[in-house]
């Protein structure tokens, strides 16, 4: 029972995305990286990598083997394609940073990393989509959402693409054109990753997962549909049209600027929706997964004012650090610990409690998780983001570091509140395990 | 009609102290449609009919010697088509829902789910609980499936609600 809902491998995706977000924090603390490096120095594509693919990735990868099934009212096509994906991309994430290693100087070996990594990478990215694709060709019907996770899977494509280029690249290819999109094309590479792959996935999956946990109704509204429309073609002018201008000599400035004033309307009308949902929702008192995802989504919003204030003075490309960190760690990273923390407490329900349910009491969803507790590591972790985004504006190294540190505190609290949840340990002792349940597994779904 | 059986012995995993509920789990799923399984155990595995019986299986079982078991899941009513393609029921010549029709929408998920599941265990075969959800259940529905109940429903108030009807599964 229960068995065809869970998806065996998502706690390991998780794990492996936890990890890398508290190695990518460890990082920045030691210093590697903008801004004590340089923005393209080897350091700071590290640190770039390893939150992008081995936190953001990872743990959008493992979320939508779970949720995208229950999304379009399928179960996943294949369980098993899920782990070979993961050390695939584990392993080609480890390729890439020795490539980077490799590239700035600190490692001097011959071994073709950045070649491996982009095959590594390739082949994880392609398992994820195949069976994702495979599982979405079976559902009768793709609601609004749904659509916003397939604009984001086509740009991890995308991205993914560009990444490969840059890597043959750096690797030593030799063909001109991808010589000119590696010289060129970052921009395009950084957009088609942060904007489309990592936002307009987390947009979809926010529509439901808010609208759930909040007993909000589902959103099939105009200004849903036109979000969605205005941001496929905002992402397919930076990157589709990027990638043309680049390739024939044009002007990529004019070509980015048309995406930023299509997309900043997708956000907006993206933002009405959120709001409409926390107003129409049925439940008076709103749980902490749902006031720190409004917290992570006002982090969207100061990302885009933050954004147009620098294009307005002409700053933008000297502050692009402060507005890519915002995004990544007050706006993505916010609002995936935010719903990990409600997630994780939900899929062991279901696997723990889930084949008892209906015959015989059991502890809520709320009793495997402390609210009280997760709250001041929620507040520390956002402080820290906001006051090093701040630091990083004024260009302070030092507080910025500072302020990393006050960040991993904040992860580390949480992750431990995500174990603890996972081992049932804040569930009394004596209701724990009612006849006919089993302790889950830390890293492992079964199916029961 | 003849049954066929697949077999898998989990005495050396039991004898190694080990757990065999995965592996048995995993040949369940990978039975083709129409088979059974054929299970060879150290003990009589009395928990597992029961997961067994939720599946759909019957079972039959006999002692092979040195406290051995040998136990034959067959599919219930080995006649009856595998599932199709989960659609919802018509419904139509339904008798009325048993009870009080149960308003749901303003319970946490999963709650909603738990509510129903207790309706339907204590509801008699071929009885209809129905309950009022705040959105058509994702997790619900292929779980109904799994179990074998019928089930159909549709949105009411503009699509802010969603009203379900499910059918016990008879016997």
């Amino acid at each position: 029972m229960m068995g065809a809902t869970l998806s065996r491998w998502t706690m390991s995706f998780f794990a492996a995305a936890l990890l890398s977000l508290i190695m990518a924090e460890v990082l920045m603390i030691l210093g590697v990286g903008y801004p004590t490096e340089g923005i393209a120095d080897a350091g700071s594509l590290i640190v770039v990598h390893v939150t992008a693919i081995g936190w953001l990735s990872l743990l959008m990868c493992g979320a939508l083997l779970q949720f995208l099934p229950v999304l379009v009212a399928r179960t996943l096509y294949s369980d098993r394609l899920s782990l070979p994906a993961l050390v695939a991309l584990v392993t080609g994430l480890f390729a890439l940073v020795l490539g980077f290693m490799q590239f700035g100087g600190i490692m001097q070996t011959q071994a073709p990393w950045f070649a491996l990594a982009a095959v590594l990478l390739i082949a994880g990215f392609a398992l994820i989509l195949w069976n994702l694709a495979l599982t979405l060709k079976e559902a009768d019907e793709v609601p609004l959402p749904v659509w916003f996770v397939i604009g984001g899977l086509i740009a991890a494509v995308f991205t993914v693409g560009l990444g490969a280029v840059f890597a043959t690249t750096l690797g030593g290819g030799q063909v001109g054109w991808m010589a000119v999109l590696t010289g060129a094309g970052v921009p395009v590479h950084a957009i088609a990753g942060l904007g489309g792959w990592l936002t307009f996935t987390a947009m979809g999956v926010s529509y439901r997962l808010l609208a759930m946990f909040m007993l909000a109704p589902d959103l099939s509204r105009p200004t849903t549909r036109l979000a969605l429309i205005l941001g496929s073609a905002a992402l397919a002018i930076a990157v589709v049209g990027g990638i043309a201008v680049i390739l024939a000599d044009g002007n990529l400035t004019l070509a980015l600027l048309a995406a930023l004033v299509i997309g900043v309307a997708a956000l907006v009308l993206y933002g009405f929706d959120i709001v409409f949902l926390y107003r129409k929702r049925r439940r008076p008192v709103i749980e902490l997964n749902s006031r720190t995802a409004g917290i992570a989504l006002a982090s969207l919003a100061a990302t885009v004012v933050l954004m147009l204030v620098l294009v307005a003075f002409g700053q933008l490309g000297n502050q692009i650090a402060a507005v890519v960190f915002l995004a990544a760690f007050g706006w993505l990273t916010g609002l995936g610990l935010s719903q990990l923390f409600k997630i994780v407490a939900f899929m062991t329900w279901l696997e723990t409690y889930g084949p008892i349910m209906g015959r015989m009491p059991t502890p809520r969803v709320q009793d495997l998780v402390v609210e009280e507790r997760a709250r001041k590591w929620f507040w520390t972790y956002f402080g820290g983001t906001w006051t090093a985004t701040l630091a990083l504006l004024a260009g302070q190294a030092l507080l910025f570091r500072v302020m990393v540190l006050v960040m991993l505190i904040g992860t580390l609290g949480l992750v431990a509140q995500f174990l603890r949840t996972r081992r049932l340990l804040d569930i009394d002792a004596a209701k724990r395990l009612p006849e006919g349940t089993r302790k889950p597994q830390l890293l492992i779904s079964n199916a029961t | 009609m003849t049954i066929t059986y697949v077999d898998l012995d989990v005495r050396p995993i039991l004898i190694a102290g080990g757990e065999p509920f995965g592996e048995i789990m995993a040949a369940v799923e990978g039975l083709p449609p129409g088979h059974g399984l054929r299970l060879l155990a150290s003990f009589k595995p009395v928990p597992l009919f029961a997961v067994m019986a939720k599946r759909g299986f019957d079972h039959a079982e006999r002692e092979i010697g040195d406290g051995d078991w040998e136990v034959l899941f067959s599919p219930a009513g080995a006649a009856a088509a595998p599932a199709p393609e989960p659609v919802a029921a018509d419904g139509s010549n339904w008798p009325a829902p048993v009870g009080e029709a149960m308003d749901l929408r303003d319970l946490d998920p999963p709650e909603p789910m738990q509510k129903v599941m207790q309706a339907i265990e204590a509801a008699d075969p071929g009885d209809v609980v129905s309950a009022l959800l705040c959105r058509k259940p994702p997790i619900l529905i292929p779980e109904l499936e799994t179990l074998g109940h019928e089930w159909h429903g549709g949105f009411e108030d503009g699509g802010e609600s969603y009203r379900i009807f499910i059918r016990k599964r008879a016997g």
